[in-house]
């Protein structure tokens, strides 16, 4: 067998695990993920209010975009899944788009709702805890309603709506790495 | 098969895509590619949402190149321990080629990085970035001046509200929309009733009342003021203040801001944010372009590199095929075709390979069958050679011996054959019977420089041997000797049969001239005797007795002798029959009394049938014995008889075909003259002997095939050798 044929020796794969393990190990330390702390669901007699109290962390980075006029986008992924065998099949989902952004000229954060509402806020902390609240912007008819489903909720942080140049950077540096898990419960609880 | 290969060739290239159409399909896609990336990375461009799709694209289309490139690489570097023909020219044009592709690309990228990273620290400065600030500061110092001034406005309308009734407060809200220029003005409660409000377009039936945010500042602060974005991008400036004191009644202002002053602010403000941000990205930017750069690069130069893989390979195809044509030819395979690929200069060589095999093979074929040929006539010559009776012994230039044939194995009886590279002096030393006739041979080879031909007589273990030898000197055609060619035949039995015939003839005429005139000479003289005895005197009379009788034994003496001539002379009328050779010798010797001869036998075989007349091998063994009785005088005789196989002909024992009997005698024995002449007729030590015996001996034996010599390494006394064919030689067991 040629030499040039013979698989990597074990000190290489060794190597390269470490280095994962050290990036990985960086990613968790310095974590700076999104959280849903707080779900609620209300009903109403004909559709189910969705509410939910969301907690937004900016790493330094995302900070100084922020304040540099880079517009952050998130979506907020609702989806009413019904568990399966191999698979969830998904019975109802919105998407909640909400954006941050700074105004320089009036040293105002603009918040822009899923609704299309900009709102401007004097801090950026207050910004934020108004992005906090999910303020009953889901509702599903009740008759998509059943026992057996479960509700599942992501922030997602949309990379793509970052300017180009930072757009391959954010896949790899844990200060762009803004979006939560999923986060599901069973519907009867 | 070769047009078989063609087909085969011809059928793949209808099945593959041509080359040129790969690579350029190659080409396009790798370009369309690039220019797809280049679109997406302007902001504006649709694709831009795509940048990030397009970027994995390419990197995976540069991963697959160099996988393709690797895997090329991996299948040269194998072809090259293989040593497979055209590697070594292919791995040369390889790297000629990616030398020369990548140095010029690996300094454009270089300096194109450096140009790069150079140019986008050039958007930034000190200056710049402080601009920027005081212009963002400026635009800011005017809106806060219009703030403040909205503000002074909105205290003093209302300070004249106070105390006013809701009705009143309806009724002035108008005026002063008017006079204040504002858009909308309103005075609403502390829990957010509208008490009045008026709007310069009459659509606006409700006022835009405060939200959460606005109503939570507004409790803290007890004043609220912030520019909020209006209709068509149009600025406005909020101002809420508190009309009585103890804060029932807030006034609320919506204010326009000039759109000239608006758009400037704008204007400022996108510059102010598009420099942040061109700031905050200043590393981004040159990374993501430098990794762009990079990926053009490399896609472009795997891409280049696999298409000369492809190229090359077709290129150096032909040339391949040529060296495995060249190795087939030099193992000996003339015949080996190549197929024709192209019809450029490389297919022209191809062809022209092709015809000088074609013209090896025909001219290999023309020498194999000449060189057949030659073989057959060199076998043909070697078998004429090798049945000639003649022994025929080539010599090189140092008189080494190089060839001989079976007759000289046979004439000489030595495997001469067996001393090739050897000299004839060399064989003489370790066959001394032959020591006289091959150190003359040696001489005469070293002397002469022409034909030779030479009688040479010497006694070999069989005997006296006579050869008629004829050298020829061999030379090259620069005329250097080179070698010889000794011709020799054993003429001894052409001698001897030559002297038989004289002799015969010399006893036939002996016979016919002498014996008629005997018989009348001797009645003559006994008629002499009977007339005159009676009248010569007694003294007369006893002379011619004597003289009488002395005439009648002389002529009875020369009656014999006539006799034995004639008896020497005459054919022989044998009556062969087969007898046993033991029991033949064992009745001849038993007629001699023991007290006169004494016998020892040593015999092999009591078994050895022969096809002889038995009168004449009785004649044999009586002359032989009367020989030894003859030649005992004075002494007892003493006589031994050996009884053995005999191989002649170059046969081996167990085939052997001659049986071979000696006999010798305790006599005074022979001399060498006496040995070379004692088969002769009229040869004899005897006083009384007619020389006859041994002649007719030899004669008997050569009339049944078989020879006799004298033993010339018996010196005790006269040793006689015979050798006869022999029928059956049985074994005692």
């Amino acid at each position: 067998m040629p030499d040039c044929a013979k698989p990597l020796s074990a000190w290489f794969w060794v190597s390269l695990l470490l280095v994962f393990l050290a990036w990985a190990g960086r990613a968790h330390g310095e974590n700076y993920q999104a959280r849903i702390i707080d779900v609620q669901a209300r009903t109403n007699g004909t559709s189910l209010s969705i509410g939910a109290s969301l907690d937004y962390r900016l790493s330094p980075t995302a900070r100084e975009a922020v304040l540099k006029g880079i517009p952050l986008t998130w979506h907020v992924d609702v989806q009413l899944r019904k568990p399966g065998l191999l698979w969830d099949t998904i019975v109802f989902r919105q998407i909640l788009p909400v954006r941050l952004k700074f105004h320089a000229l009036l040293n105002q954060y603009e918040v822009l709702t899923p609704q299309g509402q900009e709102e401007m806020f004097l801090t950026l902390n207050a910004a934020i805890h108004y992005m906090s609240s999910l303020h009953d912007w889901v509702r599903i008819d009740n008759s998509l309603l059943t026992d057996d489903l479960v509700l599942a909720l992501k922030i997602r942080f949309n990379r793509e709506k970052l300017p180009v140049p930072l757009r391959p950077f954010s896949y790899l540096d844990a200060q762009w790495f803004l979006s939560s898990d999923w986060l599901s419960w069973p519907l009867a609880n | 098969m070769v047009s078989l290969q063609r087909l085969v060739v011809m059928a793949s290239g209808k099945l593959k895509l041509p080359a040129s159409v790969s690579i350029l399909a190659l080409f396009g896609f790798v370009l369309l590619s690039l220019q797809l990336m280049s679109t997406a990375t302007q902001e504006s461009s649709a694709l831009s949402e795509l940048y990030s799709w397009l970027l994995v694209i390419n990197t995976l289309g540069s991963i697959i190149l160099l996988a393709l490139v690797a895997f090329n690489a991996y299948s040269l570097v194998r072809e090259l321990r293989k040593k497979e023909a055209g590697s070594r020219l292919t791995l040369r044009m390889i790297s000629l080629f990616v030398l020369l592709a990548l140095a010029p690309a690996a300094t454009v990228f270089y300096f194109s990085v450096q140009f790069l990273h150079r140019g986008i620290d050039s958007w930034f400065n000190v200056e710049i970035d402080r601009a920027m600030d005081d212009a963002l500061e400026l635009s800011q110092s005017a809106l806060a001046q219009r703030m403040n001034w909205h503000i002074k406005q909105t205290r003093q309308i209302a300070e004249r509200l106070e105390g006013k009734s809701e009705t009143l407060m309806a009724l002035e809200l108008g005026a002063i929309t008017i006079e204040t220029g504002a858009i909308e003005a309103a005075v609403f409660s502390g829990r957010g009733h509208i008490l009045a409000s008026s709007s310069i377009n009459p659509a606006d039936i409700l006022p835009n009342l405060p939200d959460e945010q606005v109503w939570l500042q507004l409790k803290q602060n007890k004043q609220y003021f912030a520019f909020d974005p209006g209709e068509d991008d149009e600025m406005l400036v909020r101002v809420i203040l508190p009309i009585e004191r103890n804060q029932n009644r807030f006034l609320q202002m919506f204010y326009p801001i000039p759109a000239r002053m608006t758009d400037l602010a704008d204007s400022i403000e996108f510059a102010f944010i598009r420099y942040q941000e061109m700031t905050f990205l200043r590393n981004s930017l040159k990374t993501s372009f430098s990794l762009l750069l990079l990926l053009v690069l490399l896609l472009s130069l795997f891409a280049a590199i696999w298409i000369a893989f492809i190229s090359i390979r077709a290129i150096v195809a032909p040339v391949r095929e040529l060296v495995k044509g060249t190795q087939a030819v030099a193992e000996g395979d003339y015949r080996r075709q190549l197929p024709v690929m192209t019809q450029d200069d490389l297919g022209f060589l191809v062809e022209s390979f092709n015809q000088m095999t074609r013209r090896i093979a025909r001219a290999s074929e023309e020498t194999r069958a000449a060189g057949l040929e030659v073989e057959n006539q060199r076998a043909y010559l070697e078998t004429i050679l090798a049945n000639l009776t003649a022994g025929v012994i080539s010599f090189d230039a140092d008189c080494r011996i190089r060839t001989a044939n079976q007759a000289a194995y046979r004439i000489l009886r030595i495997p001469v054959s067996h001393f090739v590279g050897e000299n004839l002096a060399s064989l003489a030393h370790t066959h001394g019977e032959l020591d006289d006739v091959l150190t003359a041979i040696q001489r005469l080879l070293e002397q002469a420089d022409d034909i030779w031909e030479q009688r040479i007589v010497f006694l070999g273990n069989n005997g006296r041997q006579e050869l008629l030898c004829r050298g020829t000197p061999l030379f090259s055609q620069h005329g250097e000797r080179t070698g010889a060619v000794v011709v020799f035949d054993d003429v001894t039995d052409l001698i001897q049969a030559q002297k038989n015939a004289a002799w015969g003839e010399v006893a036939r005429r002996l016979a016919h001239e002498i014996k008629n005139p005997l018989t009348p000479i001797q009645l003559s003289a006994e008629r002499l005797q009977h007339k005159l005895s009676k009248e010569l005197p007694e003294s007369s009379q006893e002379f011619l007795a004597k003289a009488t009788r002395t005439i009648v034994q002389q002529v009875e003496a020369m009656k014999r002798m006539v006799d034995d001539f004639s008896e020497y002379a005459r054919p022989s009328k044998r009556q062969v029959e087969k007898l046993n050779l033991i029991d033949l010798i064992q009745q001849v010797t038993a007629l001699y009394p023991p007290s006169d001869v004494n016998f020892r036998f040593n015999v092999a075989s009591h078994h050895v049938i022969v096809e002889a007349d038995p009168v004449s091998i009785r004649q044999v063994l009586h002359n032989l014995i009367k020989n030894a009785q003859e030649a005992s005088v004075g002494q007892p005789c003493c006589i031994d008889i050996k009884v053995a196989k005999a191989v002649r002909n170059n046969n081996d024992y167990n085939n052997a075909d001659y049986v071979e009997f000696s006999v010798y005698d305790n006599g005074s024995g022979l001399n060498g003259e006496q040995i070379e002449t004692i088969f002769e007729p009229y040869v004899t030590s005897k006083a009384k002997g007619t020389g006859l015996g041994l002649a007719i001996v030899k004669k008997i034996v050569e009339e049944h095939g078989g020879a006799i010599w004298a033993d010339t390494s018996y010196n005790a006394g006269a040793g006689f050798v015979i050798q006869l064919p022999v029928f059956e030689f049985g074994t005692d067991e």
